[in-house]
């Protein structure tokens, strides 16, 4: 039973998400949803993080070198928008190795102390060179192109931003039913019991922050195909820190459904408080305050309490979240 | 395994000085000494948690000071902790899973796909554990969380987790502090019982009928140093030990 409601829960997701562009949804709306992929990566990436006990500000910092990596090379080397989004990746993981390589075996305020300045120094750095087009961005790039397809229309982008997602949400996804999420869960809940069984603390929080700086990464170059453009005000620290809400408010227990949860709601938050203009954000802060304060395990938290034992004792949201709560199989 | 003039200092606090410990395959080696002797600090200083700073720690002949946790744990030698340090929100299965992080290796990319040889290593990990966790007689609760267990069952879960990790030489930290009788026996057969899997073990413990009834040998340690070792009607009847331990205690308890 808990399986077929999840499966038939996936599908309609499925479905809904696939003919959204086409519900007679009016172009600003489209434009939200456009916005939301990678906003919904950043939160995956946080939750990602937080598995192995590090919380990360430097999230849009890698952003910004996925976006200026992409943009880079198709205005210089006029090279296709695909392999870039590879080479974006493979860049953010390389760079992460060199600045974390110090900073990771020194704990996690270090690391915390070190992302901030990596999102501040990304932000100037991109903003002062003129090689990247200076506080203005770069110039503006043409579509992204697969054969004669040319992805200009919202609907189109909105397709390429969701494959995205849904590739990084599988891909989490596989990496936190192994050994390896296995090992990440330990040592995020306990250190020291977690390096007492053999797991080495330092190289498994190293794979987690790099493996997060690719999809980052890629999460840039989808900004790329989304604006045509790469512009250092996109990348600030502000940003990056808003992230962690998505988390929060979702559920931090819930390392997938959990940030995309949260994405949505603070997404539409700030829509249906238009009418309190400049008070919007203040009130967004507030909605959050109210559920980080009544609801500690998160939207979520409440819905698998209050809908779970409908849904098989909850057990389908767990599974879904990565954290899979299933009874062992007990050999004979 | 042994030491050698091993010693750590704190500034200028020195919680353990010069000492001299020789655990022998096989055995059940007891280290007792009053509050503050620095008991826990040498399971630090064995496990890789604290680097010495002097002396040198020798196990299986292989030299493992200053090493870290993890590979300490990869030498075969493995801990339990004083405080219930579990992962509260998993299941005692899970918790003991994660005890299989060394054998259930199939290489990170493997793992990721979920190749079958992948899958064939969880297997294997998942009977590991179960057979663990009937071993500890925790069969009944195997599918309850870690934190809504009581005080005994997290005990022996602690212990499972590290046997999970397939030690040569377990140092176990106050396995019975906060249980009742009853419990107390049980864990004792236990302990036991995981000498006759070819365990060595290595106990540090607080209470002085639990020492004296399961150990071969022991070591007494007061303010980080070696005060005596031998067997437990020999350490009953040495003098020092007396002063500096038992004798503030009821003698009817030792």
């Amino acid at each position: 039973m808990p399986k077929t409601v999840r499966i038939c829960l996936l599908s309609l997701l499925g479905a809904v998400l696939l003919t959204l562009p086409w519900m007679n949804v009016n172009d600003y709306i489209l434009q939200v949803l456009v916005a939301f992929m990678p906003q919904a990566m950043m939160g995956l990436a946080f939750a990602l993080a937080l598995k192995v006990g590090l919380p990360r500000f430097d999230i849009v910092g890698w952003q910004a070198v996925g976006a200026y990596t992409s943009a880079e090379l198709m205005l210089r080397a006029h090279w296709s928008f695909w392999p870039t989004i590879l080479v974006a990746g493979i860049i953010a993981m390389l760079l992460g190795w060199i600045c974390y390589r110090a900073a990771l075996p020194r704990g996690m305020m270090v690391f915390l102390l070190f992302g901030m300045v990596i999102v501040l120094a990304v932000y100037q750095l991109f903003g002062s060179l003129s090689f990247f087009g200076g506080w203005g961005g770069t110039g503006i790039l043409p579509p992204v192109a697969l054969g004669s397809f040319k992805f200009t229309s919202r609907q189109s982008v909105y397709y390429l931003g969701l494959g995205f997602l849904v590739v990084n949400v599988f891909v989490y996804y596989l990496l936190y039913k192994s050994r390896i999420g296995r090992a990440w869960d330990a040592i995020g809940s306990s250190l020291g019991l977690a390096s007492s069984v053999g797991v080495n603390v330092v190289r498994y929080r190293m794979a987690n922050v790099l493996i997060g700086n690719f999809f980052l990464a890629i999460s840039g170059s989808y900004l790329i195909a989304c604006n045509q453009m790469a512009n250092p005000g996109s990348f600030t620290f502000a940003n990056s820190v808003g992230v962690m809400m998505y988390v929060v408010v979702g559920g931090l227990r819930f390392a997938i459904a959990g940030p995309l949860a949260g994405a949505v709601i603070i997404t539409l938050i700030p829509e249906y408080l238009r009418f309190a203009k400049q008070w919007a954000p203040v009130l967004t802060g507030i909605v959050t305050i109210a559920i980080i304060v009544f609801l500690p395990n998160g939207l979520l938290g409440l819905f698998q309490k209050r809908v779970g034992p409908w849904l098989g004792k909850g057990k389908w949201l767990a599974r879904l979240s990565g954290r899979s709560k299933e009874g062992p199989e007990v050999p004979v | 395994m042994e030491t050698h003039n091993l010693g750590k200092s704190f500034g200028r606090l020195q919680a353990v000085t010069n000492l001299e410990l020789n655990v022998e395959e096989g055995e059940i080696h007891g280290l007792i000494g009053p509050n503050g002797a620095g008991k826990t600090t040498v399971f630090n200083l064995l496990t890789g948690f604290y680097p010495p700073t002097t002396g040198s720690v020798f196990f299986k002949g292989e030299s493992i000071a200053g090493l870290d946790p993890h590979k300490v744990a990869e030498k075969g030698l493995v801990r339990s902790f004083q405080q219930t340090y579990l992962f509260m929100q998993s299941t005692v299965l899970e918790n003991v899973l994660v005890g299989c992080h060394m054998s259930g290796r199939a290489g990170a990319l493997r793992e990721f796909l979920h190749t079958s040889k992948a899958r064939t290593c969880d297997r294997q990990s998942r009977s590991d554990s179960m057979e663990i966790i009937r071993f500890m007689g925790l069969e009944p609760v195997a599918n309850e969380l870690a934190g809504n267990l009581p005080h005994g069952y997290q005990r022996a879960l602690g212990v499972s987790i590290a046997l999970a990790c397939n030690p040569t030489l377990l140092l176990l930290d106050e396995p019975v502090t906060g249980m009742n009788p009853t419990e107390t026996v049980e864990m004792v057969e236990r302990i036991r019982n995981i000498r006759e899997r070819g365990i060595t073990i290595l106990l540090v413990e607080h209470s002085m009928a639990v020492v004296m009834n399961v150990c071969d040998r022991i070591t007494v340690i007061s303010y980080g140093q070696k005060i005596a070792e031998g067997l437990p009607a020999e350490i009953r009847s040495d003098p020092e030990v007396i002063q500096a331990y038992l004798g503030k205690e009821d003698e009817g308890a030792a």
